[in-house]
């Protein structure tokens, strides 16, 4: 049932401790599942070993009214004045793909770093922590499922 | 721009995608209908905490309970890897079914709200929704106009059956079409973020780190404080998430409660504007509320019906006025001619006007008079006015004499050309009164008024010649007649009378040509008509019509009027001169001030000679009994008693409710009606005080004498006839 990788999305974004400057690309693909519904809103983000938010990776979906939706990603990320920039995007249809691009700095892979995926659909339910998985050297490549909207999610690291 | 070219044209272009957006509209209404039967809803009272703990104790991994706008509980669960959607029964917490929205329903909301084309479909919406405001807007003061203002908003829709749908379906719904696109509107802004809708930001709240366990969720205080009928949804806590929290949405507000302590962590009114963002979305969708969705549907249902009858009439007003060839726009026009015509027919007069000036190299501008307008390149201005009954405008042109009062005059030349009917005392009255004001304004003239006598084709090539002389320059007009587009009537019946004055009198009866609806619709044929209306008729030989009142309503299935026939009368002997089976040719003429809007009030009915037949039309159709009091001035019953057989009938089916006469010529008659009012005076004052409509028609002497007579009575209850005009409560037909 899966249909053909129509849209894929290719966006990049860059996330870097300070002080840390050694970084390098991870690709992140999100594809969706043919849930039927209408376009999916995104959050993608980093969380630290403790679960405290580090930053924004992606959003897709670009009325602000629908983002108390992605709920985790809202709360977590209420601090950060900065969230949204220059990581915004379309929503994702069903049964698409959604690529990401990420400069990250080393010292986040293999570190307890988890990226997780809050997703909404509206009509549909809230899907917090959709996606969670560590951001770890052994992990990339292993494609996942998410609880509800995606069919698999994997990174890769270069 | 008027409002009436705003509503006209905003309809044609916006009107073709409003209908996408109507039909799906209906469809879209459907939905909160069809919930509302197939729901099974909370009761409203039921503590959240109750529902709360049902639902856990049946459904394993609940993440979330949503109540929609329906009422129907929705869990979405997470459980061994299975993401579940189920609706379940509040009363138990069981399992109905799986929960899956219809895919057909957010398709037609996708089309209804973007035209399935995102973005910049939804501002194309928002856009027709703008139209949508701007339409309802415009209609509302065109139908007020055409009512005769906000009291008579109320009163029967009139005309033919596309202006009659137009109007009163417009009429119904203007308050609803209004909202729905204020509402629109105000979404579509909430959508691209113009408006906020709710608090920008999530408190920032865990539930604290601590060995206790997770309280079930009937024991959290805050759950047992709200009600289901006010919940939208209630989040559980992760499982995998030790520091995450219940929340919960009701309308009221947000609220978040730590897992092991039970404490309400944060509680979040809603805004005002999250309030005015629900009320919107409820006035605007229907959701949870089915008998105003059912409203909305029906609104919606219209706007396909305004589209098409708007179209027809457009198509329609197209076709009748009259094509203007080469006419240039006011502003660049040395020559303006303005007309006031209430049947067309003045049109033609203005066309050899206008063509014989751009024969001689004019730039010339012809329009209705109700656009009056004098342009700095105006060197001659010329207003052909037709004037009809008591010396009223014509309909088009209520509002251009407010129009001119408003423009200081210029150095134009403005020379008036009044159209009437010599039998009409009234004759040329208003195009008498246009230019008085004109003169009034400071307008110069170059020829004084001239008045035309039954639209006679000689009469205005001899001013054609004054004209040409007066400007210096030669003038050829070439003026066709106009005949108005006619039906042919047969005639099914004819009674005969000697009538008073040794002029012989006769009802005739004529068949009313049923058509087929497509020529309803298209305004082809003779229009529906009521009692009190006129019904034109065109002699053979001549393009002058006359009038007369109508003693039915189309609904009787037949056209009757009251003929006298007048010495040397061109059309009065030839309608004499008809025999059961003959034709003549006919129009029909609304006389909407004098016609009976249906109304609970009692009627006072006073009558003379033939123009007691438009009573007689309102006697007859009145089938719900409303009180008529008939007031009957004739000279001898053996002579001039017109419908006396068939009034005295209604009176005994109750159609008429009394009835008075006085027959003039006989010794103990009782003299003339004024006398039968006079005798009646108690009664007539009872009848008024109480509100009744008063209809007058005869000659204009015994209308005078009526007028006379009654202000005499009323005064004794400090009421007039004037009075009673002013409050559209008596009306006359004089001839």
């Amino acid at each position: 049932m899966s249909k053909p990788l129509m849209t894929t999305v290719l966006a990049a974004s860059a996330l870097a401790l300070p002080a840390l400057a050694q970084s390098r690309p991870v690709t992140l693909t999100t594809t969706l599942e043919n849930y039927g519904g209408d376009g999916a809103y995104l959050a993608v983000y980093l969380t630290d070993a403790k679960g405290a938010y580090v930053g924004t990776l992606w959003v897709a979906g670009g009325k602000a009214k629908y983002y108390k939706n992605l709920a985790d990603w809202s709360r977590l990320s209420a601090g950060d004045a900065r969230r949204l920039d220059g990581v915004t995007g379309a929503s994702v249809g069903q049964g698409r793909t959604l690529k990401v691009s990420a400069d990250l700095a080393d010292a986040l892979i293999d570190a307890g770093y988890e990226i997780r995926i809050d997703a909404a659909v509206e009509d549909m339910r809230d899907s917090p922590g959709e996606i969670r998985v560590p951001l770890t050297r052994a992990g990339a490549g292993k494609p996942q499922a998410g609880k509800s909207y995606v069919q698999s999610f994997s990174y890769q690291i270069q | 721009m008027s409002w009436r070219s705003i509503h006209r044209w905003l309809g044609l272009l916006a009107g073709a995608v409003a209908l996408v957006l109507g039909l799906s509209g209906v469809m879209l209404a459907l939905d909160p209908v069809r919930d509302a039967w197939n729901s099974t809803p909370a009761p409203a009272d039921m503590a959240v905490s109750t529902l709360a703990a049902r639902v856990s104790a049946t459904i394993p991994g609940v993440e979330e309970i949503r109540r929609l706008p329906s009422g129907d509980i929705v869990v979405f669960s997470f459980d061994a890897d299975q993401a579940r959607a189920v609706r379940v029964d509040p009363a138990d917490g069981h399992v109905l079914g799986e929960y899956r929205p219809s895919a057909l329903s957010r398709w037609v909301k996708n089309l209804h709200r973007s035209f399935l084309l995102g973005d910049a479909g939804r501002i194309a919406a928002a856009g027709v929704a703008l139209a949508m405001l701007v339409l309802s807007a415009s209609g509302l003061v065109l139908l007020v106009r055409r009512m005769g203002g906000w009291r008579r908003l109320g009163a029967r829709a009139r005309g033919s059956l596309v202006q009659r749908l137009h109007v009163a379906s417009g009429r119904a719904v203007v308050a609803v079409l209004l909202l729905t696109s204020l509402t629109a509107l105000y979404m579509s802004a909430a959508t691209f973020g113009l408006v906020s809708s709710d608090a920008e930001f999530d408190p920032d709240v865990v539930s604290v780190a601590g060995a206790a366990p997770d309280l079930p969720a009937g024991r959290l205080l805050l759950l047992q404080d709200l009600r289901s009928a006010e919940l939208r949804k209630l989040n559980f806590p992760d499982r995998a998430d030790p520091a995450d929290t219940w929340s919960v949405t009701t309308s009221r507000g947000r609220g978040w409660i730590d897992r092991r302590s039970g404490q309400t962590l944060a509680w979040q009114p809603a805004s005002a504007t999250q309030r005015l963002h629900d009320w919107a979305l409820l006035l605007h969708t229907g959701e949870g509320a089915w008998l105003w969705a059912v409203v909305l549907g029906a609104t919606a249902a219209c706007i396909p019906l305004f589209w098409a009858t708007g179209l027809m009439l457009w198509w329609q007003a197209r076709r009748r006025t009259p094509k203007i060839a080469d006419n240039s726009a006011p502003a660049q026009s040395d020559v303006l001619i303005y007309v006031a015509s209430e049947n067309g027919s003045t049109w033609g007069f203005a066309q050899a006007l206008h063509a014989a000036f751009v024969r001689n190299g004019h730039r010339v501008h012809t329009g209705g008079v109700e656009h009056f307008q004098v342009g700095a390149a105006a060197r001659q201005v010329f207003v052909l006015a037709a004037t009809y009954g008591d010396g009223q405008p014509p309909a088009h042109a209520v509002r251009a004499a407010r129009r001119i009062a408003h423009q200081p005059g210029g150095t134009a030349q403005v020379t008036v050309l009044g159209f009437g009917d010599r039998q009409f005392p009234a004759f040329c009255a208003y195009a008498e009164a246009l230019e008085h004001l004109l003169r009034a304004q400071g307008w110069p003239a170059l020829l004084p008024l001239e008045r035309i006598h039954q639209q006679s084709a000689q009469q205005f090539a001899l001013w054609g010649r004054t004209l040409a002389e007066a400007l210096g320059e030669p003038l050829a007009l070439e003026y066709v007649p106009q005949v108005p587009p006619t039906t042919a009537l047969t005639l099914v019946s004819r009674q005969d009378y000697p009538g008073a004055k040794g002029e012989p009198t006769a009802i005739l009866r004529f068949a009313w040509p049923a058509q087929g609806w497509r020529d309803r619709l298209r305004g082809r044929g003779l229009a529906r008509f009521e009692a009190g209306d006129l019904v034109g008729i065109v002699p053979p030989g001549t393009a002058v019509p006359r009038y007369y009142s109508l003693a039915s309503a189309s609904r009787d299935g037949f056209l009757e009027i009251c003929v006298r026939r007048m010495e040397g009368g061109l059309c009065s002997t030839h309608l004499h001169a008809l025999e059961r089976g003959d034709t003549v040719q006919a129009f029909v003429r609304e006389n909407p001030g004098f016609a009976l809007e249906r109304a609970r009030r009692p009627v006072v009915l006073i009558g003379a000679g033939t123009g007691v037949a438009p009573l007689a039309g309102f006697i007859r159709g009145n089938a719900r009994r409303t009180p008529m009091h008939l007031y009957y001035g004739a000279r001898d019953p053996a002579l001039d008693y017109y419908f006396g057989p068939e009034i005295e009938a209604w009176l005994r089916e109750g159609r008429l409710a009394r009835l008075e006469t006085a027959f003039s010529r006989r010794p103990d008659g009782g003299g003339h009606v004024q006398d039968a009012l006079r005798r009646d005076a108690p009664r007539l004052r009872g009848l008024v005080s109480k509100g009744a409509i008063l209809r007058v028609c005869g000659s204009r002497p015994m209308a005078k004498g009526v007028a006379e007579a009654l202000d005499a009575i009323l005064g004794a209850v400090g009421l007039s006839v004037r009075q009673l005009k002013a409050a559209g409560r008596y009306a006359e037909d004089v001839f």
